[in-house]
């Protein structure tokens, strides 16, 4: 009884341990640098946020039913290749093709995972570099940029309303749809049952490989979503515009306390994961880290996220 | 306690959450003695093999060795101080060689500077094996070998720890007969006699009557704790079973009284069913209110049976009616559509997800139901689990506790709760009261009536057939995938054991 209390204790401590750690970096960083803790820093750090955001929601609906999406990055930088191909031709139509070709993405994947019954990572790792590749040969191997009479189409990403930019509000639009779908819908409760414990959610008459395709659907639509935000801020598409991306998306993933073997979990989390993520990037620039040395520290940060999470006591073996 | 016993416990006691599964047990093993050890389901033998052999650690008590108190760090600490296992499941993997495997994780002594000198490695297997008598290459992959062959070659497997304590050793055999056959059973047991100087062993088996043919000895578990101790020569399998039931059957225990007729209208109709090599030519009828209960030992087809049923093994032969509708399931949603609802025997795999509330498992097989405009009505599940719990009286401190903190008997509660809910018309109890302590199962045995009197048809596979005649309507008995007996179990009217062991082996 006395271990099950102290159990129940840590796991409490746990889930706010994230959130902790968000204010004590905020707080940290606010004391050496006044200027961050200013509306207009905080309102730049969100919308910085919002596309690392995106990518990590998706990714997280296909964690939490305990699988992995490595083709995000692949699929977000197609999007903006997309988007800059078929901006001038197809006007807002564009935007709504990328994301529609992420869905088929998705759906790809979802099935070679589901009915080859193949392991997601490699479903997806697959899929990334057909995505990868289709990218380069579509764009011509180059970077696309934007022209002038096309930023008008981009004005809901760049804009801004009330001093508050599009991009932070499309960020609080994705955060409300995900949390509803993640929390309140049949899909978001099936997906933590089948992450908690496949075999008895599939006895239960849960229709597993229904819920694990939309998960995958998701989980690219949302890459999609995120490339054309990309595209949309940096005014170009390009094969490697979202190269780097997917080890801070996992980061954030986890960082916030989704559990990697899935079952646990929630879009809010993620939200202070991908916070904590930019927190920790600007505190780097901020102390004169190399931008390129980043990822050394997201690759620690991930490993070290991944053992504090996980209760590896009930979790035998890891594969 | 005497102090020429090579291994014995000292009023151990062991506890996970919700249950105490060892008791004060305190045994011993002499040298060169061969100890039985029985009981039920749940009476806690795994648990007394897994502290011998290091895998748990006892809460109190002492582990010995040849009188010296020890501390048993795991598996292989075991291992180093002379405690061999040879387990019910074969252990031995199938991919490798028997040499391979006899050595697994301890070719070092074969290795130099890294590279392993195999030639050795197998005249030392070859040693092993003339040990037990076996006669076959160690060479061999152990998928080549019959199950006897392979049983030969853990007990070998074992014997090499003599090279590593130097001494006297115990080997624990976990239902080492569950898969031989009787001609095999008898060279194992002779095999195992002859190695009496070498090792002394602890035998755990089902049968009762293989115990009393090959131990010194037997002690006798029940609810966790050693309730006798016997010679074997002043022993008989019915002295046996009732220490290991505890009590002489009564018709009480399994709520006779509440076992109602059941009603005319017929829930599901089986005709001629088959499925591969599993079962062959199966009829039955199940009407509402009726337990149908089904007698088989392993490979009776009985499991695949039920498997059926619940949606995980579609049959291929025959014809299947639930409701008055045809039906062949090709998945457990079928079936659940159809209005089955599937109790398994892995409950804490295929019964709940152990990591999600209780609140969430009653409601998982449901959701569709309170389900307004594509959201969970988050108010209506916690009227409908508080509701279940208060019904069922679930013991649990509340509706978001994770499952995984219950007992195994408020487990099983949830997972009939699940099904109440989906208003499941057929329950399959796939062994409802494995690993549950007595006051559990017969909580169970009271909510299986209660439902039954509302009209549930309920299809039941036992770990006893003392509980499948107890509970039930009628009985089936299957032997070779086929029903070589039904049988009518009125209260009042139920049949002997014996009369339906015929039927079965």
């Amino acid at each position: 009884m006395a271990t099950m209390i102290g159990r129940l204790g840590s796991d409490r401590l746990r889930q706010w341990l994230p959130l902790a750690t968000l204010v004590i970096l905020v707080a940290l960083i606010g004391a050496l640098q006044p200027v961050f803790l200013q509306p207009a820093t905080l309102l730049e750090l969100a919308g910085d946020t919002a596309v690392l955001f995106i990518l990590a929601t998706g990714v997280t609906f296909v964690i939490m039913l305990g699988g992995i999406d490595l083709s995000i990055q692949s699929m977000a930088s197609l999007a903006s290749v997309v988007v800059a191909l078929t901006l001038s031709s197809l006007g807002y139509w564009s935007f709504v093709l990328a994301v529609a070709l992420g869905a088929v993405a998705g759906l790809l994947s979802g099935l070679a995972h589901t009915r080859l019954r193949i392991p997601s990572f490699i479903a997806t790792l697959a899929m990334g570099g057909v995505l990868f590749s289709t990218a380069l040969v579509t764009s011509g191997e180059k970077s696309i940029t934007l022209e002038v009479a096309e930023r008008d189409y981009l004005t809901w990403i760049t804009g801004a309303a009330l001093g508050i930019p599009n991009v932070v509000v499309i960020g609080l639009i994705v955060l409300v749809g995900a949390h509803v779908l993640q929390a309140h819908t049949r899909f978001g409760r099936y997906s933590a049952a089948i992450g908690a414990g496949e075999p008895a959610a599939y006895a239960s008459g849960v229709k597993v490989n229904r819920q694990k395709v939309t998960a995958y659907v998701l989980s690219a639509a949302f890459a999609a979503l995120a490339g054309v935000i990309l595209a949309g801020r940096l005014a170009s598409g390009s094969p490697t515009l979202a190269a780097e991306m997917l080890l801070p998306s996992i980061a954030a993933v986890v960082v916030g306390g989704t559990a990697i073997t899935g079952g646990v979990g929630s879009i809010w989390r993620t939200l202070v994961g991908a916070l904590i993520i930019s927190v920790v990037r600007i505190g780097m620039t901020f102390l004169g880290v190399n931008i390129f040395a980043q990822n050394i520290v997201f690759g620690v940060v991930l490993i070290a996220a991944v053992a504090i999470t996980i209760d590896r006591s009930k979790i035998p073996i890891v594969k | 306690m005497s102090a020429t016993a090579e291994l014995s416990l000292e009023g151990v006691n062991k506890s996970f959450p919700g249950v105490q599964a060892l008791k004060d047990v305190s045994i011993e093993v002499r040298r060169g003695e061969i100890v039985g050890l029985i009981g039920e389901n749940g009476a806690g033998k795994s648990t007394l093999m897994k502290i011998l052999s290091g895998v748990y650690q006892p809460d109190t008590g002492r582990i010995l060795i040849a009188g010296k108190p020890t501390r048993l760090q795991d598996s292989a600490d075991a291992n180093r101080k002379g405690i061999g296992m040879v387990f019910q499941e074969q252990s031995l993997l199938t991919n490798l060689t028997v040499g391979e495997n006899i050595y697994l994780g301890y070719e070092a002594q074969f290795t130099r500077g890294g590279i392993v000198h195999w030639k050795r490695l197998y005249a030392a297997a070859a040693r092993q094996l003339a040990k037990v008598r076996l006669d076959v290459d160690p060479r061999m992959r152990a998928d080549d070998l019959d199950f006897a062959s392979r049983q030969m070659v853990e007990i070998a497997k074992a014997l090499t720890l003599e090279d590593g304590s130097g001494g006297h050793l115990v080997i624990l055999l976990d239902e080492p007969t569950s898969v031989l056959e009787r001609a095999e059973i008898e060279v194992l047991f002779a095999r195992v006699r002859a190695l009496r100087d070498r090792a002394s062993f602890i035998f755990v088996s089902h049968r009762l009557d293989e115990v009393l043919e090959l131990s010194d000895r037997i002690y006798v578990m029940k609810d966790g704790a050693v309730v006798a101790e016997l010679a074997a020569a002043e022993a008989d399998v019915p002295k046996l079973h009732h220490w290991m039931v505890g009590r002489s059957l009564q018709a009480e225990y399994y709520r006779e009284p509440l076992q109602k007729a059941f009603a005319p209208e017929v829930l599901v109709e089986a005709r001629g069913l088959s499925l591969g090599q599993h079962y062959r030519d199966v009829s039955f009828t199940l009407h509402r209110g009726e337990i149908l209960g089904i007698a088989g030992v392993i490979g009776s087809g009985r499991e695949e049976l039920t498997r059926t049923l619940a949606g995980f093994a579609p049959h291929d032969g025959g014809t299947l009616e639930v409701g008055g509708r045809a039906a062949r399931f090709t998945t457990p949603a079928e079936a659940v559509d159809a209005g089955m609802g599937y109790i398994p025997r892995e409950r804490r795999v295929e019964g709940l997800v152990l990591f999600l509330p209780v609140a969430a498992n009653i409601t998982l097989a449901d959701l569709g139901s309170l389900t307004r405009y594509g959201l969970i009505d988050d108010r209506r599940e916690r009227e409908i689990a508080s509701g279940w719990v208060d019904r069922l009286r679930i013991r649990t401190p509340g509706i978001q506790t994770l499952c995984l903190n219950l007992s195994g008997g408020n487990q099983q509660k949830v997972v009939l709760a699940k099904w109440l809910e989906a208003k499941a018309k057929v329950l399959i109890l796939d062994h409802p009261t494995r690993g549950l302590d007595v006051g559990a199962k017969e909580e169970v045995y009271e909510l299986v009536r209660a439902v039954t009197a509302e009209g549930l048809g309920v299809i039941l596979t036992s770990d006893t057939l003392e509980e499948t005649i107890g509970l039930s309507h009628t009985v089936l008995v299957m032997r070779d995938g086929e029903i070589t007996h039904r049988a009518d179990a009125a209260p009042g009217m139920k049949p002997r054991q014996v009369d339906l062991i015929g039927h079965m082996v």
